[in-house]
Order: C-alpha cells, then sequence, then structure tokens
C-alpha cells in the first residue's frame, strides 16, 4: 500500500486536468479527444510523447570532415538514405550535415507561396510542403512530400520513407518515393524451432496418450474389436476409410437437406450438426487409438516373442503404439528446419500418419464403433463348423518306425 | 573416429546459426513528358521476379514500381535530360545467403509505363524475370529484349505509332512468345535463341513487309503467320526438323506458292544448328 499512497497525488492531479473545462468550441460541444490527450501531455511533460512532431530547425552544417551529402544527383537513393540516417545524431537537435548546394532542415518544412528557394532542401524527420517555387532539388527522410497547386519545383524530389503527393504536376523533373524498411519476419533459428516442433509433438502424443488410456479404462471391449478389425482386415479398413472420407461431406449434406425438408427435422439440425461432427471426430481419433493399440499388441509380441518379459495389456499397447507413430514424426522435428529433407520427412510423417487414421477410420466404420465382429477374425469360418476338426491329424505327426540299416539284415 | 565427426557436424550445424531476415521494399519513380523531349533510349533491368511493361499514361514520360528484395538489390533510376538515355530496374548489391522464407514473400515485382507519345528505343534485360510486356500503343523505333531461364510474353495488343526499325529476341534458355507481331510494324525481326523456344506470331494489322533473320542452336522458333501471307525461307541447317509441307523448295530456299503476287511478305533467313523449325497458318 505504500506506493498505492506514492502514487495517490498523482492520480488527484490527473483527475483535476480531465474535469478542467476545456476551450469551448463553436463547432461541437462533445470533448475532442485529441486535445484532452494533448493538453495531459502538455501540463505532464514527463510523461512523454514519442510520437510528437519535432520543432521545425534548421541542421547546422558539419564541420570539416563531417556528414556531407549532394542531393544534386538522385539517382542512388538507397545511398543516400544510408548516409542521412548516418548522420543522424541523438537527441535530433545534435544532427550537424553538410548539403553541398543546399541546406538541411529538421521537422516540418514548408516554403511558402510568395517565397522562392534556390538551392537543394533536405529535410530531416518531417513532411516538406511547397507551395511556393522552389529551384533545386528536394529529399526528405521520413516525411511526406507535398506540393501544392501552383507551386513549382524545378528539380527532382525523392520521398526516402514517405510519399510524394503532387496532385497538380508541379514537379518539372522525376519523382521518386522508397517506402521504408518492411522486413520479412526472421525465421527463427533451428535450435528454437526444433523445440517449438518437440513440445508440439509431446503436446499431441500426450494428449492422445490420455485419451486412449480413457478408452482402455471405460471402452476397452470397443477398442479391441476395433484393433482386431484392423489387424485382420487392413486392407479392407483402408479402403472403407478412404471411401468413409469422400462420403464424410455428401453424408453430411444429405442429412442436413433430409432434416430441412421435415418440418420438426428441420429444428433438429443444429444438434445433428454437432453430433454428426461429434461422431466423426470420435470414430477418427478412436480409429487412431484402435490403430495404435493394434501396432503396441503386435510389438509386444514380438518382444514377448523373443523372450523379454513384459505385461501384456492394453495400456502397454497404447503406449508402444503411439510411441511407434509418434517416431514417425520425430524425424521431422529433428530435422524438419532442413531444406529439402524437413519437406520430405514432414510428407512422409503426414502420409504415414494419414494412413493409420484411414485404417483406424475405416475399421471403426466396419465394426460399428466396435460392435460388429465380423472382420476380427475371431469368428470361425463355416468351413471350421463341423466335427472334422476333431478328427484331423495331430499336427506333429506320428513318428514313423525308424528303417533298420541294410548292413544288419 | 566417428565420434570426431559426429561432433564437428554438430559444431557445423550450431555454428551456421540463425539465416538471416530479408526485407522487401517499394519503390516508385516518374517524371513528366519534358517540352522538349528527346527520343527515349531505355534499358530495363529486371534479375529476378515478375516484371510488366505496357504504355502509360500521355504526360509521364515513365512511371515505375518495383517491389524488391532490399537484401539484394536496389533500385537502378538513371536519366539524362539531354539525351534521354535512360535506365530503370533493379542491380544487385551483391548480397548472399540462403533464402529460407517463402517465395511469395519474396517475390519481386516491376511495372514499368511509358508514354505512347514519346519515341521510345527499349532494350529489356529481363534475366530470369517473368515477364509480361505489351508495347502496343507506343511509339517503338526499337526494341531488344534477352530473356534468360524463365518465360517471357511479348504482345503488341495494339499498333504501335511510328516506324519500328528492328527488334531483337535473344532466348537463352526460355520460351518467348511475341504475339502480333505484325501490329509492331518493324521492318526486320531478329531472333537468337540458344537451348529456348520462341514463338513469334505474325498476327495482327500489317503496315511493311518483313524480315526475319533467325540464329538458332539446339533450340526450337515456330512461327504462326496469316494464312495469305507470302513466305520465303533461305535455310543454312544442320541436323534441323523442318516442317514445311506448303512450300516449294528450290535449293536451300522454300516459298509459299503466292510469295511474288503477295499483298505482305515475310522474308525468313534462317541459320540453324541442330533445332527445330516449324510453321502455323492461322485463319
Amino acid at each position: 500500500m505504500p506506493r498505492a499512497g506514492n502514487r495517490a497525488p498523482l492520480l488527484a492531479l490527473l483527475a483535476l486536468i480531465l474535469v478542467a473545462p476545456l476551450p469551448v468550441r463553436a463547432d461541437s460541444a462533445a470533448i475532442n479527444t485529441g486535445e484532452l490527450t494533448d493538453r495531459v501531455r502538455e501540463l505532464l511533460p514527463f510523461l512523454g510523447s514519442p510520437s510528437a512532431p519535432l520543432l521545425p530547425q534548421v541542421v547546422q552544417a558539419s564541420a570539416q570532415g563531417g556528414p556531407s551529402v549532394d542531393p544534386s544527383r538522385l539517382d542512388a537513393p538507397e545511398r543516400l538514405e544510408i548516409e542521412l540516417r548516418s548522420a543522424l545524431r541523438e537527441p535530433i537537435g545534435e544532427t550537424r550535415l553538410t548539403v553541398i548546394d543546399g541546406i538541411a532542415r529538421i521537422g516540418h518544412y514548408s516554403l511558402g507561396s510568395a517565397e522562392r528557394h534556390r538551392g537543394h532542401v533536405v529535410v530531416l524527420k518531417g513532411d516538406a510542403e511547397v507551395h511556393g517555387q522552389l529551384e533545386g532539388n528536394l529529399v526528405t527522410l521520413d516525411g511526406d512530400i507535398i506540393i501544392h497547386p501552383g507551386a513549382r519545383v524545378t528539380g527532382d524530389v525523392l520521398a526516402l520513407g514517405g510519399k510524394v503527393r503532387d496532385p497538380a504536376g508541379g514537379i518539372t523533373g522525376s519523382r521518386q518515393e522508397i517506402a521504408a524498411f518492411t522486413p520479412v519476419r526472421a525465421p527463427a533459428p533451428w535450435p528454437a524451432v526444433v523445440a517449438r516442433r518437440g513440445a508440439g509433438l509431446l503436446g499431441v502424443f500426450l494428449t492422445m496418450l490420455v485419451l486412449g488410456f480413457g478408452m482402455v479404462t471405460f471402452g476397452r471391449p470397443n477398442l479391441e474389436i476395433v484393433s482386431d478389425t484392423v489387424t485382420h482386415s487392413f486392407g479392407r479398413s483402408f479402403l472403407a476409410g478412404v471411401i468413409g472420407q469422400v462420403l464424410v461431406l455428401p453424408t453430411f449434406g444429405m442429412l442436413v437437406v433430409g432434416l430441412f425438408l421435415t418440418v420438426a427435422g428441420a429444428l433438429l439440425i443444429p444438434f445433428a450438426v454437432v453430433v454428426y461432427a461429434l461422431l466423426a471426430i470420435v470414430a477418427v481419433l478412436g480409429g487412431v487409438l484402435a490403430v495404435a493399440h493394434a501396432m503396441g499388441e503386435t510389438i509386444t509380441r514380438r518382444r514377448m516373442a523373443r523372450g523379454l518379459a513384459v505385461s501384456p495389456n492394453s495400456y502397454r499397447y497404447v503406449l508402444t503404439g503411439l510411441v511407434a507413430i509418434a517416431a514417425s514424426w520425430v524425424a521431422w522435428v529433428g530435422f524438419g528446419w532442413v531444406p529439402v529433407a524437413g519437406t520430405i520427412a514432414f510428407l512422409a510423417a503426414a502420409l504415414g500418419t494419414w494412413c493409420v487414421a484411414t485404417a483406424g477410420f475405416g475399421a471403426a466404420l466396419l465394426s460399428r464403433g466396435g460392435i460388429r465382429e465380423e472382420f476380427t477374425g475371431r469368428l470361425l469360418p463355416p468351413a471350421m463348423m463341423t466335427d472334422e476338426y476333431l478328427w484331423a491329424t495331430p499336427q506333429l505327426g506320428v513318428p514313423a518306425v525308424k528303417r533298420p540299416p541294410k548292413d544288419s539284415a | 573416429m566417428r565420434q570426431v565427426g559426429c561432433a564437428l557436424g554438430l559444431a557445423a550445424l550450431v555454428a551456421a546459426g540463425p539465416l538471416g531476415a530479408q526485407t522487401m521494399r517499394t519503390y516508385g519513380a516518374s517524371r513528366p513528358v519534358a517540352d522538349a523531349q528527346p527520343p527515349l533510349r531505355t534499358t530495363l533491368e529486371f534479375g529476378a521476379g515478375r516484371v510488366v511493361v505496357r504504355a502509360g499514361a500521355d504526360d509521364a514520360l515513365y512511371d515505375v514500381g518495383l517491389r524488391y528484395d532490399a537484401d539484394r538489390y536496389t533500385p537502378l533510376h538513371r536519366y539524362d535530360p539531354r539525351t534521354g538515355i535512360l535506365q530503370l530496374g533493379l542491380k544487385t548489391v551483391g548480397g548472399t545467403g540462403l533464402r529460407v522464407t517463402s517465395r511469395g514473400q519474396l517475390e519481386q515485382v516491376a511495372r514499368f509505363a511509358f508514354a505512347p507519345t514519346v519515341p521510345i528505343i527499349l532494350q529489356a534485360h529481363l534475366g530470369a524475370s517473368e515477364a509480361v510486356l505489351d508495347l502496343g500503343g507506343l511509339t517503338l523505333v526499337e526494341l531488344v529484349v534477352r530473356s534468360g531461364v524463365t518465360r517471357g510474353t511479348v504482345d503488341f495488343s495494339s499498333p504501335t505509332r511510328g516506324d519500328c526499325r528492328e527488334a531483337l529476341f535473344s532466348v537463352g534458355a526460355a520460351e518467348l512468345v511475341a504475339m502480333r507481331l505484325a501490329n509492331a510494324g518493324c521492318a526486320e525481326v531478329r531472333v537468337e535463341g540458344g537451348v529456348g523456344r520462341a514463338v513469334l506470331d505474325f498476327t495482327g494489322s500489317w503496315r511493311r513487309n518483313t524480315r526475319l533473320t533467325a540464329e538458332l542452336s539446339m533450340g526450337t522458333l515456330t512461327l504462326r503467320i496469316p494464312r495469305g501471307t507470302g513466305v520465303r525461307v533461305t535455310a543454312d541447317r544442320f541436323l534441323t526438323r523442318f516442317d514445311l509441307d506448303d512450300f516449294a523448295r528450290t535449293g536451300n530456299t522454300w516459298s509459299t506458292p503466292d510469295f511474288a503476287g503477295a499483298t505482305r511478305t515475310l522474308s525468313v533467313a534462317l541459320t540453324t544448328n541442330v533445332a527445330g523449325f516449324e510453321v502455323e497458318w492461322v485463319d
């Protein structure tokens, strides 16, 4: 609170200023915001005014060997700009500049309608307005050049970081204007790019992991059916996924049109839109998680076949599968900033992820969200629905009697 | 040893550091037509980007608008009021480095317009620019177009004023299409071809008979000529594919049957090496 107490006098002073009567304007009784701001700045100069116009002033000639420009030829505008900018000092009043056959000014410059000036004029940090006769070249740095009707400039004009306005055609020579620098956003250094992309990949991975664990906890049978559908009918799932992607929008359109054609159904359109979008998202995300589950299961079983002792459960399957999918993006995270190679890595990862999502989406469609088991490989084919398998020859067979060697007879 | 190599590679990557920023600027220049205006002897220099050239307002001798990469180029603008010599465009400032931003961000654009009433000798050095020059309506005295490695189109959408002495098209590895050349009214057209392709379309309003001189090396030249024009081709060729079925051959000369009595004629002198040449008739 002691700091608040210190600010109290300042706040009171500001309040007094704000409620003080402003000059009455004949055309409007409304308070002009600009005037209010100017008044506050006038009374409280310590607030500063970065955009305040500079006080017009003459630039003194520099000492021997100091900054000097020759505006008689304006065919190298960028070089002249560099020379002028390098001559600027802070505060601006300390600037010294020699203009060959001319003068230099700081701030707003105006040549009256009854005035005639011979020689070049260089205006720094301000506009140049010409109402009269200027016999020489005119250059502004960070300011516009305005040639009013009736004015005449016998020479060339150049606005560095400004515009030239000459509606009446009072310039006999050339008019040039060059815009201020507009830097194109610098590319981030590659470590930052890698870190940002890595963080993004980690975030997506953790999000998918949480969703996957949630599905294992609350919808494990459905997840396993979709996963088995991918494993046993991958081609069919992928094809169904491609067709499903093509038909998503037409189906949505038909749904909306169908609902619109019925009086009661039209009221359901907003809900139908939301539900359809949610179903599509759930189908894609669930499909990706199911593919991850299938990949993880395959990887885990291979590791177990090699004799590694791991716990085969769905949580591990989802985690392992998501790590495998994320691995395809690691190359892009690490080398995405490299020209060509980065693009190839991105395209490869995107293509792989699209295949995963398409197969998962198709499996979700085929299994009706993990309800139907037709494509999971769990059902016995009709040929197996006999009792012949009970009489089948054991796969290992019966060892034959070893033939005795000939010489033993 | 492998560890040392990996360490050196990593160090090189780190030493490369952040890449520099590019800066795009816009530039505009114009000049009114003087009372005693000499003919304009113009040279356009533009290395890379998109270029548009056309006729402008009557009272503006020239009007230029550029958007350029300030790290690599600087505007070129020189004019001598006594001689009428004008240089416009961009010149390099020696900037180097890898361009890592998108093409759209750093695309350079140039727009040139010239007074239709002032006689102009125009030389356009287009480099690797993608150029569209519509010179219809200009008072064209002479034209030189040198194209480097990209596609350029020179169009005479309307008849030019005055008499054009010569038009020269120099094609490096580029494709250059000259449309409605008859509107240019040039007495002589020359083509110097490298490994690129040139298409000269002689449709438009014919004002005079025209001579075409073409020197091709491994390039292809296609002439589109209005039907009814008398054409005679004199060829000095080596391993050149000809497609002149409608022509009568006499030695190294191929002529259309009506060449002697045609109201408008095109005489072609070809010097070709391992090149292609064909004529397309336009109805």
